[in-house]
């Protein structure tokens, strides 16, 4: 093929590909009027913030991003506190069977096993609160950072943290003193790819945050879709900013993308 | 060190992330059992596995899951494949193509199906304005709303939000392939096409199989973006399996036939898979 046919090529599918992404953040930059002009106005439009005014005013908008926040933070130190010693208790003492056991526990497709645990939090006193989702969170995203820090401490030499010990170090000791330093940056990608996943998350959090209290922002915006009148304008900027963060945290971790999502995109 | 000092010690760094998956993993699934042989009063019954195969709709959704899955997968795949392969045979700018193609499965589920709610709108859409501009009659165009129309126009979803996730995946692989096996098939003067049937597949045939495996269980799973698109409507036109489930389950509250549906959700899954993983290793 000729170079400037791929190119051509590969700028049509990059257009297809972010087009959609460009409409919504139009949508919610666009006064009501010109939202749905005909022809539609792909560019030349006078923009304007009222939207994300009108998104921010209402108090649950608010209310939303904090528990969306709160949950996909809390969740993901929680993997991290219990997984990162995991990871590394697999990866030194070899328990090769468990770790593909714990490994499938993340193939269990979620609305399995959504129906008894609405039914245990239930019993539990646990619906409608963002404690519960956060244990729910944690316990999906585990097998991710074992398998993902299992990884990253297969290739620390044994030799450095046996160093460590010999000069009066524990095991936690050097894991913390020595390994995890190594492993920094790959320790940084797992918590990114645990917050993405909490963050975009939709059918736990719809099923067992119902009041406006405790649901997350995914819920908050389609509770907005399935009303008879909807603020297109509001709820593309609720959108916008429900995506931004999402596409910088990806672009951070950029290094390992294919490591993070070829297991993080096995969700719900 | 003998290996039974060293096994107690193993068990107190992994014990509690184990407790906390058997906690919410496998006790679930035996709950789900229990609750599946349960009437609402907590006695014994059979009757929601009598249900599940007088349940024409069950299965009905059932088939349309799969037909959802097969199209999407078969389309992402071919998709996937050839961006990664064009991608791969550009001499600058693979970075950036790299990167600008992978937003779309970045983005949370519910942002990209309210997206294609606005690009849909058959009166307001930009799609359907597009199309007008340029001189097509789009009076018949009713995408989601439409009962003919609506499948096609979620798969059609699918395909744009996880293509980049094969791309991913199989650019990859593309990037890992040794050099020396193409430097000889080029040496010995075999064409383009013959370089991609006999190097490039085979080699690429791991990561080609990790990855319609990985994207198919995701498949039979589709919940958000059809929640969001077309609540398994217009009629029982897109209803999935995951959606027959949840509205058992959350809407009519019937918790024991929600358990038999994932039960037998899962069975079928693991079956599915198995079978999937027979097929590809054979080819």
């Amino acid at each position: 093929m000729k170079t400037a046919w791929k190119y051509a090529l590969a700028a049509l599918a990059l257009a297809l590909a972010l087009a959609p992404v460009y409409w919504l953040v139009t949508i919610s930059i666009k006064k009501e009027l010109d939202q749905f002009a005909y022809p539609p106005l792909w560019w030349n439009f006078a923009p304007t913030l009222e939207h994300y005014r009108d998104a921010f005013g209402a108090r649950s908008f608010g209310r939303f991003l904090a528990n969306s926040a709160l949950v996909a933070a809390g969740s993901t130190l929680a993997a991290l506190l219990l997984g990162v010693p995991a990871a590394y208790g697999l990866a030194r003492f070899r328990w090769e069977r468990l770790s593909f056991w714990i490994l499938s526990t993340r193939m269990l497709p979620p609305i399995v096993t959504i129906v008894p645990l609405f039914l245990m939090l239930r019993e539990a006193r646990l619906l409608n609160s963002l404690l519960g989702l956060g244990l729910l969170y944690t316990a999906f995203n585990l097998p991710f950072v074992i398998w993902m820090m299992r990884g990253f401490f297969d290739e620390v030499p044994v030799e450095l943290e046996e160093a460590a010990r010999l000069d009066g170090d524990s095991r936690l000791g050097a894991l913390v003193r020595v390994v995890l330093p190594i492993v920094r940056p790959g320790l940084a990608a797992t918590a990114v790819f645990c917050a993405i996943v909490a963050w975009n998350e939709f059918l736990f959090a719809l099923i067992l945050t119902q009041t406006e209290a405790a649901a997350t922002l995914p819920v908050g915006i389609a509770s907005r879709v399935t009303q008879y009148e909807i603020k297109w304008g509001a709820m593309s900027a609720a959108g916008v900013v429900a995506m931004a963060p999402v596409l910088a945290f990806a672009a951070a971790a950029q290094k390992y993308l294919v490591r993070g999502l070829s297991l993080g995109a096995v969700k719900g | 060190m003998t290996e039974r000092l060293r096994l107690p010690a193993g068990i107190l760094w992994i014990a509690p992330a184990t407790a906390l998956l058997v906690a919410l993993s496998v006790y679930p699934l035996l709950y789900s059992l229990k609750v599946s042989f349960s009437t609402e009063a907590g006695g014994f019954t059979l009757s929601h596995y009598a249900r599940l195969f007088q349940d024409r709709l069950f299965f009905l959704a059932a088939a349309q899951t799969l037909l959802y899955t097969a199209v999407a997968l078969v389309v992402e795949l071919l998709l996937g494949l050839g961006l990664a392969l064009l991608v791969d045979s550009l001499d600058t700018g693979r970075g950036f193509f790299r990167a600008g193609l992978l937003a779309p499965m970045l983005l949370p589920p519910v942002v990209a199906a309210v997206v294609w709610r606005l690009i849909y709108n058959p009166q307001f859409g930009v799609l359907n304005g597009t199309l007008r501009t340029i001189g097509i009659d789009t009076s018949r165009l009713t995408w989601t709303s439409g009962a003919g129309s609506a499948m096609f126009s979620v798969i059609l979803v699918d395909i744009w939000e996880w293509t980049p996730f094969l791309f991913l995946l199989l650019s990859a692989g593309l990037q890992a392939l040794p050099q020396e096996p193409f430097e000889a098939a080029r040496m010995d003067g075999a064409s383009a096409w013959r370089i991609f049937r006999d190097v490039t597949l085979p080699l690429l045939k791991p990561t080609l199989l990790l990855a319609v495996l990985l994207r198919a269980m995701d498949l039979v799973r589709i919940f958000d973006q059809i929640f969001i698109l077309t609540q398994g409507g217009p009629g029982f036109a897109t209803e999935t399996v995951s959606l027959y489930i949840y509205r058992t389950a959350f809407r009519f509250f019937n918790f024991g036939y929600a358990a038999v549906m994932s039960i037998a959700g899962l069975v079928l899954t693991t079956l599915f898979a198995r079978a999937l993983l027979r097929l590809l290793r054979t080819r």
